[in-house]
């Protein structure tokens, strides 16, 4: 990410369509039905998708553009590279001077941000409407041209070894997260880190950002979305204007993403010099986001350790008191991903007992179908959620551009929710049955290194 | 915790700003390499807030509501007169568990069962309280708005605050506790409030496990029923609702609810503290020095609030701002460098906000003291102080997009008694902050000689360094001076 303080989460749960909504004990009252977002989607000569929304609300437009690039592209001895060109975006282009764009947007009250991860690389800005051109220059410009110097790169990668250290090695777990996924994954795509490593941040050259930039920086390899206070056919023109004469690129070859099966549990221990309380972390491998079971999925891991209701929180955090907090989600990626499940140890409790109740949670989600109550809480949860990104164009504009070149789909902000409200108790209890089997579990205990000079407050019981 | 003063405004722009562009002169922008080849418009745009609906209930609250019926949510917030600032230091905590205990039980329902139920209605349900107001907040989908307030009711008029769930809290804070002792902001903002306001109900930002260990559930019922008290409150609403609708459905469930809560303390807004000092908190085995730069300002009602809004703008806020250009992109020993002035009734602080590479905390503070010089003594570039004020305006647009937004303003003006214009004049006051406001802001409250300094790191890797600009008191990360 380039800059800090991001307005938004991106793990957004984008809109929704008409929904038949599971009515149960409590009341909820008939889910009123919601229109689609509904959007144009057009291919440009050079390959370039574009994705046009008209919101008259206010007058604000956003725009993002995601290239199909992340982490799973790099090579070894290069990570974290993708991030790392990610902040060389703002450092110039033929008629941008280095910083000017971050310079031009804030100045004028807009909003600006880019985020990387394992499969893509997302550009955003919001802005007042009568900053179109604005935009659309800004983003054109880098794609067209990007300015690459050495001095530029000395400078940035100094900023993102200190993103390094504030998100990662100044944290307490900070290098938990990395190994678990390191665990999990064999194929190099995933088992690297999105931040890289310090050395390999170390080696790369004006000439990685150089070919980096040719191979996946091509209007072919893009989808740019709009969202706002705009006119859709005098946009489109004025994107035909900005983007429509760069040109196409030869297309990256795919990145093979797939996993050698797990051929039973993998188990580590490792010490953290900054935490003051012991905590376990477990992946189990789920396939991809876009695989049919990922709705289901999506659904196992709300009801075991969603919020407050959930079952991993009832049990180990109110009934035993053994973690001071707990959670499980399953992650949106393009290639296999993981339900990953985290407690933090309250002092007094082991590591043992956490993970003895959590393996008596799993056993009890394979051997018996969820409630149709569960589901129900599950359904509701999303449709907030979907509706929710209604009244941001940016969260519009994001999903849009993130789907479509993630997924090549932009219309699963309208689709996922749609699966997710059809998922049945038999099918969690299927992908219960068929992804949370103990050899398919990757699981981390990290413990604090020493204690930390010694309290004299007084515990209380 | 440190609060960013945020700006969400509401504007009936004139021409005020679109003022044709300055004659351009050699500003040096430092870290930003200007070509100025990109498409802009100088007109900033004439943005209007909606203004929530204004009436009173039968008990006398105030409601008001604002509709926005783009997507089927809505939010309530039932704000009643009260203050944390009353809790005596030794029960730190009471109000955050009084808080928390509302949705853990009543009469009939279990906290299970309120969960379930929220989560079913697509809901959410908090209680809080702070330095003005106690609040009961809670937002649904629009088709779930009877189902929500039957709860709210029964949690509101029959709490029943469980003593097992009370204690389960308490066990859960205490190591929610230890966890955030090991987090750098944690122990970097628990020393600047003790710095700034020593002595004061003010310098605490956590309880403590002995506190926690103090707090009953007589002392939480008795809480309950002294702050969360409906006289002199407001009830704002915003989203999917009509104003006539949920009047009548409010009216309802508060009914003839009646009784007023002990009123706010007085606390003094404090000056400026006059000698210069460095509080290191030792944090063995980090890789970064976690740093703060303050000293005491305004409080919310000065008239220096907004000449200090666009001095700040040119100094840190953003990344066109100084600091950042500076210490990030010229230097790049940082990855986010910022300075906000927080203002309310009872806070007037100004902070520089970073954190460097432990190798560099010498080089970065020396880069920081240079801006905090540099706009005191120097006055700010006609272009520069052009590009601040527009930034000001021109992001009001981006805040209409959320109706919150305009019922934000309208609270503001109420809290704090502002006449009802506040924020229609709003535009014209920035435009009219001059360069010379800004040096005597910056001059008044922007600290370099008197600067209070706080940083939390490798003590061993800083000593010596930190030395340099001033005397250093040492503390652990369990708060204790050395």
């Amino acid at each position: 990410m380039i800059l800090f303080n991001s307005r938004l989460s991106l793990t957004l749960l984008a809109g929704l369509a008409t929904l038949a909504f599971a009515q149960s004990s409590n009341a909820p009252a008939k889910a009123k039905p919601i229109a689609p977002i509904k959007f144009s989607d057009t291919r440009l000569d050079n390959g370039l998708r574009v994705i046009l929304v008209e919101d008259h609300y206010a007058p604000v437009y956003s725009i993002a553009v995601s290239y199909a690039v992340g982490s799973k592209d790099e090579r070894p001895g290069r990570t974290g590279f993708a991030h790392l060109f990610e902040h060389m975006m703002f450092k110039g282009s033929e008629n941008v001077g280095a910083g000017e764009h971050f310079f031009l947007i804030f100045n004028y009250g807009g909003n600006m941000n880019g985020t990387t991860n394992t499969d893509r690389t997302v550009y955003y800005e919001e802005l007042p409407k009568n900053q179109l051109d604005m935009g659309l220059f800004l983003e054109s410009d880098r794609m067209r041209s990007l300015a690459i110097t050495k001095e530029n790169l000395e400078n940035q990668r100094q900023a993102v070894k200190e993103e390094r250290r504030l998100g990662l090695d100044n944290q307490p777990y900070g290098y938990s997260n990395d190994r678990l996924n390191e665990l999990t994954y064999d194929n190099f795509a995933y088992h690297h880190s999105v931040i890289g490593s310090m050395q390999d941040l170390d080696a790369a050259s004006v000439e990685d950002v150089q070919a980096f930039f040719r191979t996946y920086y091509a209007p072919n390899n893009a989808a740019l979305a709009i969202v706002g206070d705009i006119d859709s056919k005098e946009t489109l023109a004025k994107v035909q204007k900005y983007f429509g004469s760069i040109p196409r690129q030869e297309a990256p070859k795919p990145v093979d993403l797939t996993e050698p099966p797990m051929t039973g549990e993998r188990r580590e221990a490792m010490e953290d010099k900054l935490a003051r309380l012991a905590q376990v972390s477990i992946n189990y491998r789920i396939p991809s986001a876009a695989s049919a079971d990922g709705p289901a999925l999506s659904a196992l891991s709300s009801i075991l350790g969603g919020g407050e209701t959930s079952r991993l929180y009832q049990k180990l955090v109110k009934e035993k008191e053994v973690c001071s907090g707990i959670n499980a989600f399953s992650s949106e990626r393009l290639g296999p991903g993981a339900i990953r499940i985290t407690c933090t140890v309250r002092q007094g409790k082991t590591l043992q007992e956490a993970e003895g109740l959590i393996s008596e949670e799993i056993s009890r989600i394979i051997a018996a179908p969820v409630t149709d109550q569960e589901l129900a809480r599950v359904k509701a949860s999303a449709r907030r959620s979907a509706v929710a990104v209604r009244t941001s164009s940016l969260s519009r504009a994001i999903s849009l551009a993130n789907d479509a070149s993630v997924y090549n789909d932009p219309n699963r902000l309208n689709t996922e929710p749609e699966k997710l409200m059809a998922v049945s108790a038999a099918d969690v209890q299927r992908v219960a049955r068929t992804y949370l089997r103990s050899e398919n579990r990757v699981l981390l205990e990290t413990t604090p290194a020493a204690k930390p000079a010694a309290s004299p407050k007084p515990q209380v019981p | 915790m440190l609060r960013t003063f945020l700006l969400v405004s509401s504007v009936s722009l004139g021409a005020l700003l679109a003022q044709p562009p300055q004659a351009q002169q050699a500003t040096d922008f430092k870290g930003v390499v200007r070509k100025n080849l990109v498409p802009v418009s100088n007109e900033v745009l004439r943005v209007k807030f909606p203004k929530p609906v204004e009436s009173k209930l039968k008990n006398g609250m105030t409601l008001l509501v604002l509709e926005d019926h783009r997507s089927p949510t809505f939010q309530v917030s039932i704000r009643m007169p009260a203050s944390s600032l009353n809790d005596p230091a030794e029960l730190e905590g009471i109000g955050s568990a009084t808080s928390a205990l509302l949705r853990l039980g009543t009469k009939t329902r279990t906290s299970l069962q309120i969960a379930d139920t929220l989560q079913e209605l697509g809901a959410s349900l908090n209680a809080s309280i702070g330095e003005r107001y106690a609040a009961i907040s809670f937002s649904a989908l629009s088709e779930n708005l009877d189902p929500l307030l039957a709860l709210v009711e029964d949690v509101m008029f029959n709490p029943s605050f469980p003593q097992d769930e009370l204690d389960k809290w308490k066990n859960r804070q205490i190591s929610q506790l230890q966890q955030s002792r090991a987090q750098p902001g944690f122990l970097g903002q628990e020393r600047l409030f003790a710095v700034l306001y020593p002595g004061d109900v003010r310098s605490r930002i956590a309880p403590t496990p002995e506190s926690i260990g103090k707090i009953t559930r007589d002392l939480v019922v008795d809480y309950y029923n002294r702050n969360f008290r409906p006289a002199g409150g407001i009830v704002a609403v915003s989203g999917d609702v009509s104003p006539k609708e949920i009047a009548a459905k409010l009216d309802k469930v508060l009914g003839e609810w009646k009784g007023s809560a002990p009123k706010p303390p007085e606390l003094p807004i404090p000056g400026p503290i006059a000698e210069k000092k460095i509080f290191l908190i030792d944090r063995p085995n980090s890789v970064q020095t976690t740093l703060y730069i303050s000293n005491l300002a305004f409080d919310r009602s000065s008239p220096d609030y907004i000449p200090a809004e666009v001095a700040n703008q040119i100094l840190g806020s953003g990344p066109a701002s100084r600091l950042f250009r500076n210490i990030r992109e010229d230097k790049g020993y940082t990855y986010g460098i910022g300075s906000f002035f927080s203002a309310s009734h009872y806070t007037n602080i100004f902070v520089v906000s970073t954190s460097v590479r432990t190798e560099v905390t010498g080089p970065a503070l020396e880069e920081i003291f240079k801006e905090l010089v540099n706009i005191r003594e120097q006055v700010v570039p006609a272009d520069e102080l052009e590009g601040a004020r527009r930034a000001l305006v021109a992001s009001f647009a981006l805040s209409t997009e959320n109706a919150a937004a305009g019922l934000s303003n309208a609270l503001t003006i109420k809290d704090y008694g502002f006449p009802a214009d506040y924020w229609d004049t709003y535009p014209e006051k920035i435009s009219k902050v001059t360069a010379e406001d800004v040096q005597r802001i910056a001059k008044k409250y922007i600290p370099v000689d008197n600067a209070q300094i706080v940083a939390v790191g490798d003590a061993s890797k800083l000593r010596t360094v930190l030395a340099k600009f001033g005397p250093v008191e040492e503390y652990d990360s369990d708060g204790h001076k050395k």
